[in-house]
């Protein structure tokens, strides 16, 4: 037999009950471990798991809350039908063309602001403090709001615009498709913009000052500081910024539905209205469903890239 | 001679304070941009309804008064006569918003934390998967489970119920709590909680007396989160809701704005009222929020 040195048996029997601790823990552990989870489980797949598969099995049907007699398994029927539907494929578009704008201003502006915050300088703590009031007002009130400023009679926007010179007379900002929609995106990313603020200014904390103070060794001008240094630095926070409010635009409804009311017209019926429309004055469970779960699955492939994309930070090792 | 033109040049050209004049200049457009959207809504709500109502539009009301604020308290009885119904409904929703947010926000914590506790300290199986689910549940849009949920609140009777609309928030603020406490739990030794279990405490007191308090700001900030989610959350509000028993404070500033009749200045402090709350939240945990927003998004 041999003898094992006592250091290597130390080590031995130290990773032996390493591993141990790592399997048999599991049993007892796991047990806690979903006794502890059950709460949160229940209501996560009773609440969000039951009703997504039951959505699906209703978009498969002619479900009319006036017309219960009606009811009947039509298969992919109602799919068939948006894919066709005018209303539909126009609010699709709608929703598109909103969210481009609307994530591109987004990024603009608050890539501008977090470089502005990250300054020092007299009254950053005020700014950073301001930042913050946006994200804090409700869609609601935030819709409200910015009606009364495009208001054509007696909005902010026609009085500052005009004091200023830049329109002749007041415009009806509302009444046409082009500024309707416009109107719509710039509510819509003034409330969403300190979210991205706060993220892109954590980002930027994050670089380590050293690499800049290279930079200025090696006498980088402002510009190429920039690309070479906060830039790639970046990234991961700006493809998070991108992907979050990319799913936000594509599913905003409250600030809109108060706005513009979807109008005029068409012009600014995202998606997300013409599902609750369908739902709430047509009463058409079956096709609300359907375009429900065309949102879904829109929003499931950013999440998916979403959710890829922390993998590779390693946020999931445990 | 030269030579010193040119060092006075390039001291003019490093003293000549662009940067700060830059970052001031910006600063300044920066800070219109965040305040006077809101600056003129709060201003408006001090202003008679002529005066809102007056062209040119101007910022300052010339004679301040309190009167829409005082009309949610009492309304004249003119007003009642006229009507906004949204008026004498101000209140009423205030209180049910802040019962529906501060019960989200309890009920957040208390389920969060015995999860969260599993992923910082336990090691079983299907723990990511379980993560996984959490963090994806998280994603999945309001309007996409908006009718099966409608459906299934009225099977239950539990249609405009405060109940119903906490339960429903509650689904969608419990990925972002279990994932913020998970990080706060993971910071505390567990020296503490062998320290706590040597003193013979089950696994309540040990809870109770280490990882509470040590993490109280991953706790405080979860739950400012989750209070901010109920009280500014419009779409489920207008399915779950139908009378002013549980009507929150976005659906009665949607029936203002919807309706035509209703004087803007009201409008205008009704918008003011629901604002209050979610911002004296943000500013007094300004830093809380933060941290947990960035932690929440940008690292795990």
């Amino acid at each position: 037999m041999r003898i094992v040195p006592y250091a290597a048996r130390q080590g031995l029997v130290s990773s032996y009950l390493r591993r141990l601790r790592q399997r048999s823990f599991t049993l007892s552990d796991s047990l806690f471990a979903y006794v502890l989870n059950l709460p949160a489980l229940v209501v996560v797949l009773a609440l969000i798991a039951y009703p997504i598969g039951y959505s699906f099995w209703l978009s498969l049907h002619r479900y009319n809350l006036k017309r219960p007699d009606l009811y009947r398994f039509v298969g992919i029927e109602n799919y068939r039908e948006i894919l066709t539907d005018r209303v539909f494929l126009n609010s699709l578009t709608v929703s598109v063309i909103f969210s481009l704008l609307s994530v591109g201003l987004i990024l603009i502006l608050s890539l501008t602001f977090a470089l502005l915050l990250n300054e020092t300088f007299l009254g950053r703590g005020v700014m950073r403090s301001l930042v913050l009031l946006p994200w804090a007002i409700p869609g609601v009130v935030n819709g409200m709001m910015w009606s009364w400023i495009f208001n054509a009679k007696v909005g902010a926007l026609n009085g500052v615009l005009v004091s200023l010179g830049l329109i002749e007379e007041y415009r009806r900002w509302l009444s046409s498709p082009t500024s309707a929609l416009l109107a719509a995106v710039f509510a819509h990313v003034w409330n969403m913009v300190p979210f991205s603020v706060i993220i892109l200014l954590a980002g930027l904390a994050s670089i380590p000052s050293e690499l800049y103070d290279s930079a200025r060794v090696d006498r980088c001008g402002v510009l190429q500081r920039f690309r070479h240094v906060t830039l790639p630095w970046l990234l991961h926070p700006l493809l998070i910024v991108l992907i979050l409010q990319t799913m936000n635009a594509f599913r905003t409804f409250d600030t809109i539905y108060i706005l513009t009311g979807g109008g005029p017209g068409e012009a600014t019926n995202v998606i997300a209205l013409q599902t609750v429309r369908t739902v709430l004055d047509f009463t058409d469970f079956g096709l609300g469903n359907a375009y429900a779960y065309v949102i879904m699955l829109i929003t499931l492939v950013i999440s998916i890239a979403y959710v890829r994309l922390l993998y590779q930070r390693g946020s999931f090792e445990t | 001679m030269s030579a010193s033109a040119a060092s006075r040049l390039s001291i003019w050209s490093a003293r000549l304070p662009w940067r700060s004049l830059a970052i001031y200049t910006l600063s300044v457009v920066v800070a219109a941009y965040l305040l006077a959207p809101f600056a003129w809504l709060v201003l408006t709500s001090f202003m008679t309804e002529a005066e809102a109502r007056s062209v040119p539009p101007h910022w300052i009301p010339e004679q301040p008064t309190v009167s829409n604020y005082l009309a949610f308290a009492n309304p004249s009885p003119e007003l009642r006569m006229v009507g906004s119904r949204a008026i004498q409904e101000t209140p009423r929703a205030l209180l049910n918003s802040a019962l529906v947010a501060v019960s989200t926000a309890l009920l957040n914590l208390v389920i969060a934390t015995l999860a969260a506790y599993t992923f910082a300290r336990l090691n079983f199986r299907g723990s990511r998967l379980l993560l996984m689910t959490y963090l994806t549940s998280r994603m999945v849009p309001g309007i996409a489970i908006i009718i099966p949920f409608y459906i299934l609140m009225r099977r239950l009777g539990l249609l405009d119920t405060h109940l119903a609309l906490i339960l429903s928030y509650s689904t969608f603020t419990l990925p972002f709590t279990i994932w913020i406490l998970k990080d706060y739990f993971r910071t505390i030794p567990r020296d503490l909680e062998d320290a706590a279990r040597v003193d013979r405490c089950n696994w309540f007191g040990m809870m109770w007396r280490v990882f509470i308090p040590i993490s109280a700001p991953g706790l405080v900030a979860a739950a400012v989160f989750a209070f901010m989610f109920a009280w500014n959350e419009f779409l489920f509000a207008l399915f779950l809701t139908s009378t002013i028993r549980s009507k929150t404070i976005p659906i009665v500033v949607a029936n203002f704005a919807t309706d035509l009749d209703v004087q803007f200045t009201f409008m205008a402090a009704a918008g003011v009222l629901a604002v209050i709350p979610p911002l004296v939240l943000a500013l007094l945990f300004q830093r809380l929020i933060v941290q947990g927003l960035a932690a929440g998004s940008v690292k795990g």
